[in-house]
């Protein structure tokens, strides 16, 4: 009986590799992440007391024009106290006096931020000249209620309480940088050290003493208490 | 670091894309078996020169978060460094995670099909499993477009380890996609 040769293919392995091979790549991985947080660890950012800050790149405005500033760059060793407003929220107004009144008592020891934001909300419709004369304390709108002006469009920017705000304004009107701190709404403030480490955040209470609002924070943290 | 070009580990990187080139082409000019683990080789080394090089950028971001000013592991100066790519919080990371960390998660499931083709070549799976390296080296050349696009459109500057990732990722579609047309001509045992 003739017999037909016929050309067998070639067969994998009896077992199967795909385990050892997942094996071999996590080894893989876990060496490499391991050494890789050996050389340089990631840093723990974020807005939370103790994390480092997240920089931010974004237009700010200093009295002249607006211009890119890096947050990271502008540390120089002091106190950073960054808040964050919308010129149309009415409790920001009153803030902006009380601002005012802790940048006159910090005597330059504190670099003062503030960040602006346009919440969603229905009345708060800001605009970079919105900014502008909030800070200045300039002609803006006007009182008769029509959406034109800072405080959801019922009152003239010139008239917002406390004197002119001489420190950086940044733009934040689409909120990236707001979405990054967790902005729970406005006002609201973080203090940094001088490196932009987080040393006190408005939204953990917990963590400080009995009813402390950022101007007993300052003290506290100059040590002034 | 006053030239990046002379940076001893992005020489090393560039040696693995070299190698990887070197085995893929010494491969396809060998029949069979023999050929095609040659060229397996070769994918693999890309892979693995990916995976090093996105997990390097990684280091490199850790470095610039800590040390936005200027890190210790690439230059933040003239048109090829790291500084404005890697530590510019606008652009280096992808929904809060860096890049380097995306591309080092990418090049491990790379690596992984092509460890497991390379384990086992003549496995009933295979061939699927080499279609599966080819779609998902595919997926991630949108992103190498966006992050060609604002290195030289955008922030104008050159990240010589983040080119390293990107071309073994080119080096590895080509060398997967001989492998597959190695298959279809036959030629793969």
């Amino acid at each position: 009986m003739a017999r037909r040769r016929r050309q067998l293919e070639p067969k994998g392995k009896d077992e199967d590799v795909r385990i050892m091979a997942g094996l071999i790549t996590a080894a893989v991985v876990s060496i490499v992440i391991v050494a890789s947080m050996f050389i340089a660890p990631p840093a723990n950012v974020g807005p939370e007391e103790g994390s480092l800050a997240p920089d931010f790149i974004a237009s700010g405005y200093n009295g002249g024009t607006w211009e890119e500033i890096r947050l990271s760059q502008l540390y120089d060793g002091r106190l950073v106290l960054i808040t964050f407003l919308d010129t149309d929220c009415p409790h920001c107004w009153t803030e902006a006096e009380y601002l005012s009144e802790l940048y006159e008592g910090s005597e330059g020891t504190v670099m003062f931020i503030t960040i602006a934001v346009e919440l969603a909300i229905s009345g708060h419709d800001s605009s970079r000249e919105e900014i502008e004369a909030f800070r200045d304390k300039t002609q803006f709108g006007d009182n008769q209620n029509n959406g034109d002006g800072c405080y959801s469009g019922k009152k003239n920017c010139a008239e917002r309480p406390g004197g002119p705000h001489s420190w950086m304004y940044v733009d934040d009107l689409p909120l990236s940088i707001a979405s990054e701190w967790d902005l729970p709404g406005t006002p609201f403030s973080v203090i940094l050290d001088g490196q932009g480490t987080v040393l006190w955040n408005q939204a953990q209470p917990e963590n400080h003493p009995s009813g402390e609002d950022m101007g007993n924070a300052l003290l506290r943290l100059l040590g002034g208490e | 670091m006053a030239n990046p070009l002379a940076d001893p580990i992005l020489l090393i990187f560039i040696s693995g894309l070299f190698a990887s080139g070197y085995l893929l082409a010494n491969g396809r000019g060998k029949d069979g078996l023999e050929g095609t683990n040659r060229m397996l080789d070769g994918s693999l080394a890309f892979t693995v020169t990916g995976l090093l090089a996105s997990a390097w950028t990684w280091v490199i971001y850790n470095d610039l978060v800590r040390n936005p000013m200027g890190g210790e592991f690439c230059a933040t100066e003239g048109f090829v460094q790291c500084g404005s790519v890697i530590g510019d919080p606008r652009y280096n990371n992808f929904f809060g995670i860096s890049w380097g960390m995306l591309g080092f998660t990418a090049f491990t499931a790379l690596f992984f099909l092509i460890l497991c083709i390379r384990m086992d070549p003549l496995a009933k799976w295979s061939e699927q499993y080499t279609n599966y390296a080819w779609w998902l080296g595919l997926a991630g050349v949108p992103f190498l477009f966006i992050l060609i696009g604002i290195e030289i459109f955008v922030v104008q500057h050159i990240c010589p380890f983040c080119t390293i990732a990107h071309l073994a990722l080119i080096g590895y579609l080509i060398a997967v996609w001989m492998l597959r047309e190695r298959r279809e001509r036959s030629a793969w045992y």
